[in-house]
């Protein structure tokens, strides 16, 4: 069968037109005509035959009376957004056999004018958003087998037009978006076997069938956002060929064992903003074309994700979890990954994440990490920001920074730490120590070059950073000249930032703290 | 829907003040700052200006996306003349053909440029 593709028209002529043209519009030579925006209240006469795109949108036309266009036999795009439409005669539209845009958004109408779309057997789009449409009656696109792309979203509709939509199999998108519809049932989209987009994000949706999404084989995009959705729409086993589905700020608890198993095109899932306590460790397997997976705030969940075959993965975000350990094979399937934050779980301890080796940002804040091996981080060479802080990390191996030489913000603030090493941290230029009550020695800053700002666990230890004469004794202001070399103390100090900077009633508290 | 050679008053009728029907707030500078429920909010580029402009539909190659708190026009792929949403085209550039929704340079196989 040899199904049509769409080359789009030749562009139109240039300059202005020495058309036939009514005195309230601006033709052009190929038969385009603007009337919009003149304060007209009819179709303004005068117009040429060939017309074949005419706009009268952002007028006061309120009705359309029978006829009013039967002298543009050749009329393919009519816009008549924005004139407070309230009636079309049920003859209005006669005529117009080669229409195939008709824009009739921003109106008054509160149903949908089906005795005057009728013969519209051209027609491809048709544009019915931002009206008060409260029904859609069963025959409303009867004659419309070329119908493509419609629009009926912001109306007042309380249900799915399931009648309406019966005969539609060459629809391909569909909006019904910031409606009133509460539930979907079973089989409401059966014969639409072409749609592609379904849109009905902002309504009120609770309940769907476990069969509603029957028949919709060619369906890519499915946006349920922001409705009210309790449990997971397990009815988009219906759709082999998923690629984008939202359904955030629901109320969806759970996601289910194998939630997406039907799904294995996804590319994107937005779920957030759901008060999600559980999340099936096996739900996001298999799914090859995913590239983020962001989970929040699952708070009953306790196993890691099984991710095997979703190895595309660039995003990981998995926070707020009760999860405790990380799979020591991860890295074996997220080869990609680049962002990865398992910050606020209970992660006790890491495995080697050598295989990740396009990581660039790694967030592990606020868990119970106790120690950083020498291989945690090894050939993370493109890695940048490590936030590490809000641990129990007592120890570092010497080694552990060794091949980050991109990474510049290094955090590793409110943990156990005595020591760092700095070996590797050669492009470091944001590191933050501060809350390692137990880390008193004084920081040289021979192997941080491009450190440009740094807080500490102590005033007195800025001294090693930003040069404090009246600080130090004689005798320790020499070590640390000589440690960190003279002249690199005055470069260093122009356009470093360290805190808690050192001051009059800051001194020395080290000292005083051995005195206690 | 075909581009005229001249824009249409939505378009072309950018005025540097507030004449325009979909505007709410608007300075004569900056041209709408806000919308009236239901138009779509657009900041059209003239020059080194910046100018707001509100619209029952988006400008070619922009969609339209509704929401309670406002209505924006968002840019459709580059191949796209106009489309449904970032991933459907309705209608294509030159030399593009359109299938299901994708601007293609060629038609999938078994089918024919019309």
């Amino acid at each position: 069968i040899c199904l049509w593709c769409f080359l789009r028209p030749g562009a139109a002529g240039q300059g202005q037109s020495t058309a036939v043209c009514s005195p309230s519009c601006s033709c052009d030579e190929d038969g385009g005509a603007d009337c919009s925006g003149r304060g007209l209240t009819t179709v303004p006469a005068g117009l040429s035959a060939f017309t074949y795109y005419l706009d009268l949108s952002m007028n006061n036309i309120t009705e359309l009376p029978a006829y009013v266009f039967k002298n543009f036999p050749y009329l393919e795009e009519l816009r008549l957004a924005g004139n407070d439409l309230s009636f079309i005669h049920p003859e209005a539209l006669s005529g117009l056999h080669q229409l195939k845009v008709l824009m009739l958004q921003n109106n008054q109408l509160k149903t949908v004018p089906s005795a005057a779309l009728k013969n519209l057997h051209s027609l491809q789009s048709l544009r019915l958003d931002a009206n008060h449409i409260t029904t859609v009656p069963d025959d409303s696109f009867e004659g419309l087998q070329q119908l493509r792309h419609l629009w009926l979203d912001d109306n007042n509709l309380t249900e799915v037009p399931i009648g309406s939509l019966r005969h539609q199999a060459n629809l391909q998108a569909l909006t019904l978006a910031l409606n009133r519809i509460s539930q979907i049932p079973d089989n409401a989209f059966a014969n639409l076997t072409s749609l592609v987009v379904l849109h009905l994000h902002n309504n009120r949706i609770k309940e769907i069938g476990d069969n509603c999404f029957a028949g919709l084989t060619n369906l890519e995009t499915l946006d349920l956002n922001f409705n009210n959705l309790m449990v997971f729409p397990k009815a988009i086993e219906a759709l082999p060929k998923l690629k984008e589905l939202g359904f955030h700020s629901n109320d969806i608890a759970s996601i289910p064992e194998g939630a997406f198993h039907n799904n294995p095109l996804l590319r994107t899932i937005h779920l957030y903003d759901n008060p999600l306590s559980f999340v099936g460790a096996s739900a996001f397997q298999n799914l090859s074309d995913l590239h983020s997976l962001m989970l929040r705030g699952a708070s009953m969940m306790q196993d890691f994700p099984i991710l095997t075959w979703t190895n595309n993965l660039e995003s990981l975000t998995l926070s707020g979890t009760k999860i405790s350990s990380i799979p020591a094979d991860l890295c074996e399937d997220l080869k990609l990954l680049r962002t990865l934050d398992l910050s606020y779980n209970e992660i006790k301890g890491l495995p080697s994440l050598h295989g990740c080796v396009r990581l660039q940002e790694i967030s592990f804040q606020h868990n119970h990490i106790q120690q950083i091996e020498r291989d945690t981080f090894q050939g993370l060479s493109a890695l940048r920001l490590l936030d590490l802080s809000r641990n129990e990390i007592r120890f570092i191996h010497r080694d552990a920074f060794l091949t980050l030489t991109a990474l510049t913000n290094l955090d590793l603030s409110m943990n156990s730490l005595t020591v760092i090493p700095t070996t590797g941290l050669s492009a470091v230029s944001q590191l933050k120590l501060s809350g390692n009550p137990q880390m008193k020695n004084v920081l040289s800053a021979k192997n941080l070059p491009k450190l440009r700002s740094i807080s500490v666990p102590y005033a007195y230890q800025c001294c090693a950073f930003v040069g404090c004469d009246s600080v130090t004794s004689s005798s320790e202001e020499n070590d640390v000249k000589k440690s960190t070399g003279g002249e690199d103390v005055e470069r260093i100090s122009m356009i470093m930032h360290c805190s808690p900077s050192p001051g009059a009633f800051k001194p020395c508290e080290h000292l005083l703290g051995n005195w206690m | 829907m075909h581009i005229p050679l001249f824009l249409s008053t939505e378009i072309s009728g950018v005025s540097s003040g507030c004449q325009q029907g979909g505007c709410l707030t608007c300075s004569d500078y900056n041209g709408c700052l806000s919308c009236k429920p239901r138009f779509f909010m657009h900041l059209e580029r003239i020059g080194m200006k910046q100018i707001g402009v509100c619209m029952t539909s988006c400008p070619p190659g922009f969609y339209g996306t509704r929401s309670p708190e406002r209505n924006t026009c968002t840019k459709c792929r580059l191949e796209c003349d106009s489309c449904f949403n970032k991933n459907f085209c309705t209608r294509c550039r030159a030399g593009f053909y359109l299938h299901l929704g994708k601007c293609q340079e060629n038609c999938p196989e078994g089918l024919v440029r019309s």
